[in-house]
């Protein structure tokens, strides 16, 4: 018997060709790329994506990134492509967001709807009484890659809240690499107040901008359009990728980090399977389990204020020392130094 | 690759004769040297200097548009490949002592290329000047291709960035001040939207031409990223900057930009900003201008 997988996974063929690496496509052809070199390695014909037959697996999109990259050989590439991402001409989810109400129905589209609007980057919403963050997980483990596609999804948002809305919201964006030698390119698309080496890519907006009316926006349609999204999803059998499956897990047993064996038997399958799948997405267990424990204590930290001793606590550590330790291991940087960093920003 | 080389298929026609002509001549009064007496040294040397003559030949036909100073490189560089090929023909086919001829073909050819050559390379430098002199505004006394912008016929930000360590040190050294100008478009995002990235990209084009008209001999204008260029301005004071950015303001204001397809007048406007440089390294003063273009942008929001 096999078992249902209800998720995708890095070679599974799902993504339309004339949806994102359509948009990808033709900016390299913009820049006067030939297509066959764009093309090569991933298995693909520029004839096959135009007749809208060609279905990608996230590892030939990723490889199409690799080309492009290489190819175009410009610091803006990743940014002039997340402009044109969102709302996209994805069909009725995109008809959504096109007609969402506000910024909070825009992203919650967004969230529920990655699958088709966003297949590689996971966006996750939080809020806190002041603000809005959306952070970003590397859905399919886009390795080299990940950078280029946080630059464009982060892009993505930000113009796209800009354009529907109508004016420059104010978006800062916090970014886990070093500042790049291109941080200009991050000032025009992404605002001058972005911050680099921070503990997690992430956006924040203040709470106000997420109810505030988007005009040009038709209630009607995008009620319509959202069921008619939902009814996209249903017929691609799955929301979410493997790793986000589970990363959900993960923060379900987070006070209790289950092992390698207790993960394989709640996913119905042997531990050796659950190993080989998470190296397919070249990542651990172990490391997976570390993300989604940094991320909980960030999130304690900053949404709810908690102290070094009670974050411990919640994590089901012996001590607080021992807990520092681990912080430390996650994040390169003490619990304390990461809260200095929270107030500033 | 072909296409380049068909305007000069009769030269390189009447080489590859020539280069048969003079094989033909030494196989005709010659013979040849048995494996055993080939002088590898001599082999290589030789033959690889006349391999490298026609590398080059290759290259600057490629590279260069056909025409005056084309011809003369093309030619001198011929003649040293002649002589060359003929030199290391004889590594291979051995002459009789009664034939002086080969010492004509093998010597004669390289002063009358050497000569072309010098002539073409000067003509060379004198093109460069009248392109240099096309370039002002856009290029400061040093050029690096890979550091041109992809878009427009403008440096980029890691050419700019470059240009102003330099400036800033002159600046330094000879007490004179130094202002950074940025111009961002407003509502740039709209024309790509509204109108196709594609004439948003024109329009970045057509805006680039625009402000290179209105600068002075020595500013140099680059693109920073997106909608957005720096004018590094030597020997200028804060006041005087701030003038520029008026005018360029006006000038951004005027321009009757029409659409491709429709043919449609776009409505353009741009902020400003200016800063004098202080003791400072590049980055932060690049960053302090963009912080004051994100000021000065901040009252108009609505049409960021």
């Amino acid at each position: 018997m096999t078992v249902k997988t209800t998720w995708y996974e890095a070679d599974s063929r799902f993504i339309p060709g004339h949806y994102q690496p359509a948009t990808l496509i033709d900016l390299a052809l913009s820049r006067d790329i030939d297509s066959h070199r764009l093309l090569r390695g991933t298995g693909l014909f520029h004839e096959d994506i135009l007749a809208g037959q060609t279905r990608l697996s996230p590892q030939q999109f990723l490889q199409l990134i690799g080309n492009s990259r290489r190819l175009l050989d410009a610091d803006d590439s990743s940014f002039l492509f997340g402009q044109r991402l969102l709302p996209g001409h994805y069909g009725a989810v995109s008809h959504a967001l096109r007609h969402a109400q506000n910024l909070h129905q825009a992203l919650d589209t967004l969230v529920q709807q990655q699958a088709l609007l966003s297949p590689l980057a996971t966006p996750r919403l939080l809020l806190d009484e002041q603000f809005a963050y959306v952070y970003w997980l590397d859905s399919c483990g886009a390795g080299e890659q990940w950078r280029f596609l946080l630059e464009a999804s982060m892009t993505s948002l930000v113009a796209m809240s800009q354009w529907l809305s109508g004016r420059r919201l104010p978006w800062v964006c916090s970014l886990s690499h070093a500042e790049p030698r291109y941080v200009e390119q991050y000032w025009v698309h992404l605002g001058e107040d972005t911050q680099f080496k921070r503990p997690l890519d992430l956006m924040r907006i203040p709470r106000e901008y997420l109810a505030q009316p988007w005009p040009n926006a038709s209630a009607t349609a995008g009620q319509v359009a959202r069921l008619e999204a939902v009814g996209q999803i249903e017929q691609l059998g799955f929301a979410e990728s493997f790793t986000d499956c589970l990363y959900t897990y993960l923060i379900e047993h987070v006070r209790q980090p289950p092992s390698l064996e207790q993960a394989a038997q709640a996913f119905a399958m042997s531990p050796a399977t659950l190993k080989r799948k998470l190296q397919k997405h070249d990542t651990g267990f172990q490391q997976q389990v570390d993300r989604v424990r940094k991320q909980v204590a960030l999130y304690l930290y900053q949404v709810k204020g908690l102290s070094n001793e009670e974050v411990a606590d919640y994590l089901s550590f012996s001590d607080a020392a021992n807990f520092r330790r681990s912080f430390k291991r996650w994040t390169g940087s003490t619990p304390n130094l990461i809260r200095q960093l929270f107030s500033m920003g | 690759m072909f296409s380049v080389l068909k305007p000069h298929r009769w030269k390189l026609t009447a080489l590859l004769l020539a280069a048969n002509l003079g094989l033909l001549l030494h196989l005709a009064c010659g013979d040849l040297k048995a494996v055993s007496e080939w002088v590898w040294l001599d082999i290589i040397g030789e033959g690889g200097s006349a391999l490298l003559a026609l590398v080059w030949l290759g290259l600057v036909l490629k590279s260069r548009p056909a025409g005056r100073v084309t011809n003369y490189l093309a030619l001198g560089l011929s003649c040293i490949f002649f002589s060359w090929w003929i030199d290391s023909l004889d590594e291979f086919i051995r002459l009789p002592d009664s034939i002086t001829w080969d010492h004509w073909l093998e010597s004669g050819p390289m002063p009358v290329g050497m000569i072309l050559l010098t002539i073409g390379i000067y003509h060379w430098h004198r093109e460069q000047l009248a392109i240099s002199a096309q370039m002002e505004k856009r290029e400061r006394l040093f050029r690096e291709h890979r550091l041109f912008d992809k878009l427009t016929p403008l440096g980029s930000a890691d050419y700019l960035k470059r240009q102003l360590a330099d400036s800033l040190a002159d600046s330094i050294s000879q007490q004179q001040p130094l202002s950074l100008l940025v111009l961002d478009l407003d509502n740039f995002a709209s024309i790509n939207q509204h109108f196709s990235h594609a004439e948003g990209d024109a329009v970045l084009q057509a805006l680039s031409h625009l402000l290179l008209l209105n600068l002075r001999r020595q500013d140099l204008l680059c693109r920073l990223a997106g909608d957005r260029f720096v004018v590094l301005l030597p020997n200028t004071g804060e006041r005087q900057a701030q003038l520029l950015a008026q005018e360029l303001q006006h000038a951004v204001h005027s321009l009757a930009h029409k659409t491709r397809q429709h043919g449609e007048r776009l409505q353009l406007a741009a902020s400003t900003a200016v800063v004098m440089a202080l003791d400072e390294t590049p980055e932060t003063l690049l960053k302090r201008l963009n912080l004051a273009l994100a000021r000065a942008k901040q009252p108009l929001a609505k049409s960021a």
